[in-house]
């Protein structure tokens, strides 16, 4: 087993768990140190959890990605285009 | 995801695009600054709307001629205006189809190399996926469409794609645990991309980093804190891994923890400390999105690539 430690704080070495980190005075916020380690379980819950929906209507279409080949296409099948432009890729990270 | 989860529910704007025309999506970031001829064709059909500055966004919906005629430009979400317009435009086209002069493909030529990655040659393509958990509090009803949007932002899950190099991949398979992908993956992946466009981590930013690997699992801990405190994410994380016949063929890793805070373009998270879990999958090349670039590259592979740099 290896372990690996990078720029180590003092709060790391600390004993306390997320679950007994004291509260705000308001009793509402609660001040992290270091978060419970992930079980077996919480992997397995947080892993479908995480599914995308396969069936979401948007997947529905044949998107491309590559402008100037879908312009070829395009002009093969004499459609137009449609271009769905966005800040950050529509299929990936908006 | 707004428009992944509004616009793209109307059936009749669905069957337009399958039946009519050749859908195409992408980040304008690239297609706008590309200097080569992806991006004069692109800029050519941007030019025509209103968005004609290319130094800022030009986000929107276009149809366009092959040619690079514009037909139609909106950049307003709601589907049945969407679909409306849609519907104007295509019948705008069919109508000068009989003299409108055949188009001529035009040919890639050579890529604009800021703007044209590709993932890392035998490297791996990791699938992310992200969700607040545990809900947000109960808000002041605003109007529709506004209503929806937020009940979308809420329940959003946050897609990107994480890339590792071969050197990286070779580590894993034989055993160890390439600390600069780890690096990389809280970096840019660690975020909450649920409402918008992240900030990321910057180096000096990561406060705590730990991982061991135990046989085919991974196992860390992580801080991370923006400089001006207007971010946190603590979490742990357990990856688990196949190898077979020295490549990796199965990588799955869950991130849980705590996160507060938003930037300028995640707006509306949850106050104080919120739960927010992130998964990393191995991507199987089938979906014509594991071809997208990470967010955290966007102009600047080597600096995603390369972990020590801010």
């Amino acid at each position: 087993m290896r372990t690996h430690r990078t720029a180590l704080l003092a709060l790391l070495s600390a004993t306390a768990s997320a679950q007994d980190t004291p509260l705000d005075s308001d009793g509402a916020s609660r001040v992290e140190t270091t978060a419970p380690a992930v079980s077996r379980q919480r992997f397995d819950e947080l892993r479908i959890t995480l599914q995308p929906n396969p069936d979401a209507p948007w997947r529905s279409i044949a998107w491309r990605i590559d402008l100037l080949a879908a312009q070829r296409e395009a002009s093969e099948a004499n459609k137009p285009l449609f271009i769905w432009a966005m800040d950050g890729h529509p299929l990936g990270c908006t | 995801m707004l428009d992944r989860e509004s616009t793209f529910t109307d059936q009749n704007l669905l069957q337009s695009l399958r039946d009519h025309c050749i859908p195409v999506a992408l980040d304008q970031a690239y297609e706008r600054r590309q200097e080569d001829a992806k991006g004069e064709f692109y800029r050519r059909i941007a030019g025509q709307g209103p968005r004609k500055d290319f130094r800022g966004s030009t986000q929107g919906f276009y149809l366009a001629t092959a040619d690079g005629e514009l037909l139609m430009y909106n950049n307003n979400r709601r589907p049945e205006l969407v679909a409306r317009l849609v519907r104007a435009a295509l019948e705008r086209f069919d109508a000068a189809a009989e003299t409108r002069p055949a188009a001529q493909p035009i040919e890639d030529g050579e890529p604009d190399p800021q703007w044209s990655p590709e993932p890392p040659d035998g490297g791996l393509v990791l699938r992310t996926h992200t969700r607040v958990l545990g809900g947000y509090p109960e808000r002041a009803e605003s109007p529709e469409p506004r209503r929806e949007w937020r009940r979308i932002m809420e329940t959003a899950l946050g897609r990107d794609n994480c890339w590792l190099t071969r050197e990286e991949h070779r580590a894993l398979a034989s055993g160890e645990v390439p600390g600069s992908a780890i690096r990389r993956i809280v970096r840019f992946h660690f975020v909450d991309n649920t409402r918008g466009e992240p900030p990321m981590w910057r180096a000096n930013e990561v406060e705590s980093l730990e991982f061991e690997r135990d046989g085919d699992q991974i196992r860390g801990n992580v801080r991370l804190r923006a400089k001006d405190d207007s971010r946190e994410y603590v979490a742990a994380f357990l990856a688990e891994l196949a190898i077979e016949d020295g490549s990796v063929t199965r990588f799955d890793l869950i991130a849980d923890g705590s996160f507060r805070g938003e930037g300028r373009y995640t707006p509306g998270a949850p106050p104080d400390w919120f739960p927010l879990a992130v998964s990393l999958t191995l991507a199987d090349g089938h979906d014509v999105a594991d071809r997208i670039p990470p967010q955290g590259s966007r102009g600047w592979v080597r600096g995603y690539l390369d972990t020590r740099r801010d």
